[in-house]
């Protein structure tokens, strides 16, 4: 009866002269966080520009059924997609280094409506990560890049996801910031978000994690709870760094 | 000051305003769609042009003024939809190789309707008269270029630094993937990159006629390829590199051609070019800019 509210139905996906995704089917229920992993070029960043419109599949569904209704995301362009209430929070930050903080957050905020609700919105990303108001008048090329990773995730927390989508948050962090970034993730589900993760510490993803999927050469060869594919023996061996 | 001196310095500051106001445009456009457009220069002419027709027809000059910013950006705006927009994502020598054709088209299209025949432009009776100031004085001319491109290049950095589209425009600018996962409509963006740079080069060709008194069809390469030039100057690509970049070519020239002796004034393009050379070996990245960003 409860539809969920991402649907990905036998999405197909070419990069180049590579068949990147075949036949992927996975879905996401409200309030979920649901993690992706595998291997390095398994697709999941290309999963996560299927969403969000970057890339156009060959075939398949994605039903978004969101605040304005159910609707095909392949059929739109991406600030179309964003406007619906999906926001990509992209691989490597691609935060704006030339521009300051406080214009980056604006960025996120580019396509609201609703502006007179910024103020409170951003006080409040602001409490999540102080060190955004503190630097707020700098550009942003000058912070750390676990601070960046803080921009890029308040970045997209200002564009009012209703869905959002992680890709590998914690890709080259200090510890200290990993586990700044993973209480924020917990935050945002505890405060209802349903979040897609993508992430290279599986270990990490799948403990957080409600259920997840598994992609091996753009197939998805594995599901489960979280915490049942964290004990899986080819998940340990092949993710998990476990040898025995 | 000596008038001699203040004389330099009028025809230096209004030299460079125009190569400013050229260079700003081409470097905006440059800037978001990382392709030279060849046919800046063109939409120069193009203005003075329309001005021109304009002014014959009796249209008043403060009116031909707007239009003249008008019918630029309306210049540009169509080489972006035409040409560039498809060309997105194409080599940069396939942009490089497109937009000199459009260069070509229009320089030969303007030459079959207007034929190649230089046409003197005539700022009225008043713009041509000399305002003394405390003992020196300037052409009126020379003045109104200096002041209204002051004015245009202030109304130009509030809009890219104070107001929402410029944010987007320089977002798009830096990094157009991560702008459309903003929600930023990048085509949209970009149209108003162009109609903003090109509406500046078409006020250009109005003041540039007014000020050398003759136009015609192919008067465009000239200021093309100075604006090009002050912005290597200034460091591709930024707008306040444009700015200075424009400023410094405009006074050097002029300098050059006033500190000499008179048989030297010739080789004024010459100097302009060594200077280029000079630049590009010595400093690539701009005399202003501490490192090139590479876009991510
Ligand atoms: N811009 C591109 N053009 C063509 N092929 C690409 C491009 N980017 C990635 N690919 C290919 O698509 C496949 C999937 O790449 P993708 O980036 O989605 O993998 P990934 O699972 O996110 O890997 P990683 O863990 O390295 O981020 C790989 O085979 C890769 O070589
Ligand atoms: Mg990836």
């Amino acid at each position: 009866m409860n539809a969920p509210l991402l649907a990905i139905e036998g999405l197909n996906l070419r990069r180049g002269a590579t068949h990147v995704l075949h036949d992927l089917t996975l879905d996401i229920r409200r309030g979920e966080i649901v993690a992706l992993i595998g291997a390095n070029g398994a697709g999941k960043s290309s999963t996560l520009q299927a969403i969000s419109g970057l890339l156009r599949p060959l075939s398949g569904r994605i039903a978004f059924d969101g605040p304005d209704g159910a609707i095909d995301l392949t059929r739109l362009a991406p600030e179309a997609i964003v406007r619906a209430g999906v926001v990509h929070c992209p691989e490597g930050r691609q935060i704006f280094r030339s521009l300051t903080v406080r214009e980056n957050l604006m960025m996120g905020a580019y396509p609201r409506t609703d502006r007179e609700n910024l103020p409170a919105e951003l006080d409040r990303v602001h409490e999540l990560f102080p060190i955004l108001a503190e630097r707020a008048k700098l550009a942003a090329g000058s912070l750390s890049g676990g601070e960046q990773m803080m921009l890029a995730m308040g970045r997209s927390l200002l564009s009012k996801p209703v869905l959002l989508l992680l890709d590998e948050p914690s890709l080259g962090l200090a510890p200290q910031y990993i586990e700044r970034i993973f209480d924020v993730i917990e935050q945002l589900r505890s405060q209802g978000a349903t979040i897609l993760l993508i992430e290279q510490n599986a270990a990490m993803a799948l403990e957080i994690a409600d259920r997840g999927y598994v992609l091996e050469h753009g197939r998805i060869t594995l599901t489960g709870t979280g915490a049942d594919l964290a004990r899986n023996d080819e998940v340990r061996r092949a993710y998990l760094g476990d040898l025995g | 000051m000596s008038q001699y001196l203040f004389q330099q310095l009028v025809n230096g500051l209004s030299l460079g305003s125009l190569y400013a106001l050229i260079a700003i445009g081409f470097s905006m456009i440059y800037g978001i769609v990382r392709l030279i457009n060849f046919a800046h220069g063109d939409v120069v002419m193009v203005g003075a042009f329309a001005s021109l027709a304009m002014v014959q027809a009796g249209v008043p000059w403060s009116m031909v003024a707007m239009l003249a910013l008008v019918i630029g950006a309306a210049a540009g705006m169509t080489i972006e939809a035409a040409v560039f927009r498809p060309m997105r994502g194409a080599s940069q020598v396939t942009g490089f190789i497109a937009t000199l054709a459009v260069s070509v088209l229009i320089q030969n299209g303007a030459l079959l309707l207007l034929s190649g025949q230089q046409r003197t432009f005539q700022f009225p009776a008043f713009m041509r008269q000399r305002v003394s100031l405390g003992g020196v004085s300037a052409s009126m001319t020379d003045v109104a270029i200096i002041v209204l491109a002051v004015v245009l290049i202030a109304v130009l950095l509030f809009v890219v630094y104070r107001t929402r589209l410029g944010t987007a425009m320089r977002a798009t600018s830096e990094n157009l993937l991560a702008a459309r996962l903003m929600g930023v409509p990048v085509n949209r963006t970009i149209l108003a990159a162009f109609g903003m740079g090109s509406a500046l080069a078409g006020i250009a060709g109005l003041m540039w006629g007014g000020k050398f008194g003759q136009i015609d069809p192919l008067m465009g390469a000239a200021p093309g390829l100075k604006a090009f030039i002050a912005c290597v100057i200034g460091g591709v690509g930024s707008i306040g590199g444009a700015l200075l970049g424009g400023y410094l070519l405009g006074m050097a020239e002029v300098l050059f051609v006033g500190l000499l002796p008179p048989e030297y004034a010739s080789y004024r393009d010459t100097f302009v070019f060594l200077l280029l050379i000079v630049i590009l070996l010595v400093k690539p990245s701009g005399l202003f800019m501490r490192h090139v960003e590479e876009r991510a």
